[in-house]
């Protein structure tokens, strides 16, 4: 653990501190955070709790250790520390913000399983009210509508919300869905006064701090493009004029159904090219979406968003081990570059639960890459996310899958 | 003609455009098939690791000071997080009954905690295909989990149960190939189990083992001294007596040192009587000659037994009047040297001018309890089962001033046992020590009987 100005390893003093902790005993894990951090007051607290800790026996213990200081944050599918990493569900992660002159504000809304549009839309203009120009802003939203049969608060719907809402106002909006596993079992938020289902939080910072994303991929595209044919919300039913799942099947050279369906989102991926189709490969022009399921009767598949439109050309995209590993040890040596410095003060790692090894079959893990490539002078921690949402493309914030996103907080100078 | 070229050439990029569309998409193809088996490999690989980093984990667990009962939870959080699943247990057979299991370690809820199981099987897996017949029905309930994995060690009686909730993702379908890893993480849990309870065995009775040797060391000492005085009483007094001794005793004088070593005599062979006692219960239960004799009278001949010692003392010796005169089936000799060690310890711990008590009652279930009350120094409630092993004496100087090595209590607690009773203490310090030898209900009878 670092303190962020100092030049050895260190938490002796400092505005932010961290702790990782790992234990089927909550308290247990948060005193192993404890022992990270050192003796901190914290102005505000975020916290990254793996999904097999009850919430309410965690923020007792928040509460026993910090009194009553506000927690953000919620379930994670894993958390990655300095300290370690792992998405068993033991994880807790927590970032504690001493300087009330660097803490954010908050504004929540627990309005996403009514309508996430207007959810985000709400978020939006408390968010506009709050925040300077170019404000960095950090979304966390549980991002489970429905366990069985999995259901998904669309992302895509809660920022299209909050750009209308905030009126397309420049702030850096970064952040992340909330999970309690890879398997999309459930989410939960901490809203700042408890625990909360349904619900988005987005911090607000100040002007002094601003944030920077370098997004990490690993797909690439497999097939010529394809045309959208026929899609109703997040529900492809063609891609060229034919059923989408039999296009997948035919190239998968496997049939799909039953449950084998839901293994499609360990597969492949249709991505979207931004900007021109026929410029030369770069992972970074691709939106990709995950399939959430493969559903036979209709011959469609479901993806993580409902963001695509009939018309548009997408790809089938193989996720690519290899090619996530090398985007992530290009986006740390660029973070490392471009971002680090005396005035960092946090780099947030929002990581796609399904980059873990335990899901991508990937030989190397690819967290140890960035824990272990990242500037150590920079406080680190991560958490293992639904959906991560980021500048794209010179473009406004959107939510990514299939996609690490390493936001790095600095003082403005 | 001067549009046919360029015609031609169109047509022959449509052909061109589409050849490389299909190559690209076959090619494509391959490469997720191929990324697919990749990851597939991977993760197969990964699950092949989880044994290995189970048996890691658990050994060195099995190093870290936790009880035996303490590796059960926490090996189960490292099976949990390796093997990514929803639930887990560890559930231990009734030895009486044995198709039962209760659940002992759990992670997630439990739906059922204990369950019975007419043919335990050693591997069981349930999928979305599997028919939900008794064994899977009991089986999946346990977690409350549709889909497990349960692996049962039959020679020890620990299973162990994993679950999900579908078999998506993470989850994927449970498989024969499955049982390589419930079966090693059982008996990976079932091996660090039995070495920490070896452990712990051993490091007790090498603690009972130095405890006895300590106890032994002491005896010897406190043996050579109580055989040291008479002897040399006897031997002095007996040389003092000899002809042509150099003394010239009066006849009161030679009286009185015969007394001497009589008394020398009777002290040497009272020790003897209790170390070979004591042997003999070591040996072997003691062969009685049980009768039934009232319960009252034991007291009143015991105290008799102990009147001399009393009187001695100047401590009185108090028998209650029992509620319910009773019988006893007992080996009268045997048993009167029960009530003989706790009554004689009373009076020779009870100050001067104070009273021991005697006193016999009905116990629960229809046994009967014979007391000993006495308010002499006592002793601290931890020291009492060191008190009822043989050759210790809490309080070695005041045991020594007083006699005895120490035999007393472990002899009467021997030949209670050997009655199918029990000798128990309660005691404090400065507040005295209760004695309470109790009999079975069988034997004990109304006093009128026959």
């Amino acid at each position: 653990m670092f303190d962020a100005h100092a030049a050895t390893p260190a938490q002796a003093s400092g505005t932010i501190r961290l702790g990782y902790g790992r234990h089927a005993d909550p308290r247990i894990a948060i005193r192993q955070c404890i022992a990270a951090m050192g003796a901190t007051r914290p102005a505000m607290m975020l916290a990254f709790c793996g999904g097999r800790h009850e919430p309410q026996a965690v923020q007792a213990a928040l509460h026993d250790e910090f009194g009553p200081v506000p927690v953000y944050g919620g379930s994670a599918a894993g958390v990655i520390g300095r300290d370690g990493f792992g998405y068993g569900g033991f994880e807790i992660g927590l970032i504690a913000m001493e300087d009330p002159a660097l803490a954010p504000q908050a504004v929540v809304t627990r309005s996403l399983l009514a309508d996430a549009r207007a959810a985000g839309e709400e978020l939006g203009q408390a968010v506009a009210a709050l925040a300077a120009d170019g404000a960095a802003v950090l979304l966390l939203f549980d991002s489970v509508a429905s366990g069985s049969p999995p259901r998904l608060h669309h992302a895509s719907r809660i920022v299209e919300g909050f750009h209308i809402g905030a009126r397309n106002k420049p702030v850096c909006l970064f952040g992340g869905g909330l999970l309690t596993d890879m398997n999309l079992s459930d989410g939960w938020v901490f809203d700042g006064a408890g625990i909360a289902k349904h619900a988005a939080i987005a911090l607000v910072f100040p002007p002094t701090v601003a944030a920077e994303t370098v997004i990490m991929h690993g797909c690439r595209p497999v097939s010529a493009f394809m045309e959208i044919t026929r899609i109703q919300g997040a529900e492809v039913y063609e891609l060229d004029g034919r059923p989408a799942l039999q296009v997948i099947e035919a190239m998968l050279g496997l049939p799909l159904g039953g449950s084998r369906g839901q293994e499609l989102s360990l597969v492949a991926t249709l991505g979207q090219k931004q900007g021109d189709p026929f410029a030369p490969h770069d992972e970074n022009a691709y939106v990709n979406r995950l399939i959430l399921r493969a559903n036979p009767a209709t011959g469609s598949v479901t993806l993580f968003e409902p963001d695509f439109a009939e018309g548009d050309r997408v790809q089938i995209m193989s996720r690519d081990n290899r090619l996530m590993l090398d985007s992530v040890e290009h986006g740390v040596a660029d973070a490392n570059r471009r971002l680090v410095g005396p005035d960092s003060l946090l780099a947030l790692y929002i990581d796609c639960a399904g980059r873990a090894s335990a899901r991508s079959g990937a030989s190397i893990e690819e967290a140890e890459v960035i824990r272990h490539g990242l500037d150590p002078r920079v406080p680190f921690l991560g958490f293992y996310s639904g959906v991560e949402i980021a500048p794209f493309a010179n473009h406004p914030s959107r939510p990514l899958d299939w996609t690490g996103v390493l936001a790095v907080l600095r003082r403005r100078s | 003609m001067a549009t046919s070229a360029p015609l031609a050439s169109l047509g022959q990029i449509e052909r061109e455009l589409a050849y490389y569309r299909r190559e690209c998409n076959d090619l494509g193809a391959r490469l997720l098939r191929l990324q697919e088996e990749q990851s597939q490999a991977f993760r197969e690989a990964r699950r092949s690791r989880t044994v290995a980093k189970l048996i890691r984990e658990a050994y060195r667990l099995a190093d870290m000071h936790m009880t035996a009962e303490e590796i059960g939870a926490s090996l189960l959080e490292v099976i949990v997080e390796n093997a990514l699943c929803d639930g887990a247990a560890l559930l231990l057979q009734d030895q009486l009954d044995e198709g039962s299991f209760r659940v002992v370690h759990a992670i997630g809820p439990v739906a059922t905690p204990t369950i019975r199981l007419a043919m335990p099987p050693g591997f069981f897996f349930t999928t979305a295909r599997s028919v939900l017949e008794p064994q899977a029905y009991a089986l999946t309930s346990i977690l409350g989990l549709p889909y497990i994995l349960w692996a049962y060690d039959r020679s020890t009686g620990h299973a162990l149960i994993l679950g999900n909730r579908s078999e998506s993702n993470v989850s994927r379908p449970y498989e024969p190939g499955d049982q390589e890893l419930i079966e090693g993480a059982l008996s990976v849990y079932i091996d660090v189990l039995l070495r920490k309870r070896a452990e712990t065995e051993l490091r007790a009775a090498k603690a009972a083992a130095e405890r006895a040797s300590e106890a032994r060391a002491r005896f010897l000492a406190t043996l050579t001294h109580e055989l040291r005085t008479p002897l040399t009483a006897i031997i002095g007094f007996s040389e003092m007596m000899l002809p042509g001794s150099r003394y010239s005793l009066t006849q009161s004088n030679v009286e009185r040192y015969a007394g001497h070593i009589q008394d020398g005599g009777k002290h040497l062979l009272a020790l003897i009587d209790g170390i070979l006692d004591y042997s003999s219960l070591e040996q072997a239960l003691p062969r009685l000659s049980p009768q039934w004799v009232p319960a009252q009278a034991v007291l009143t001949e015991t105290a008799s037994l102990v009147a001399g010692l009393a009187r001695t003392r100047d401590v009185a010796v108090e028998i209650l009047p029992a509620e319910q005169p009773v019988a006893v089936f007992i080996d009268p000799l045997r048993f009167r040297q029960v009530l003989q060690n706790l009554l004689g310890n009373a009076v020779k711990f009870t100050p001067a001018g104070s009273a021991v008590e005697l006193s016999v009652t009905q116990g629960l279930a229809g046994g009967a309890v014979f007391t000993v009350r006495d308010q002499g120094i006592g002793m601290r409630p931890e020291d009492i089962p060191r008190a009822l092993e043989p050759f210790q004496q809490l309080d070695g100087s005041q045991g020594r001033k007083l006699g005895g090595v120490g035999l007393g209590l472990p002899i009467a607690k021997g030949l209670a046992e050997a009655h199918g009773g029990n000798l128990s203490l309660e005691s404090a310090p400065g507040e005295g020590t209760t004695a309470r030898v109790t009999l079975p209900a069988e034997r004990v009878r109304e006093q009128n009987c026959p």
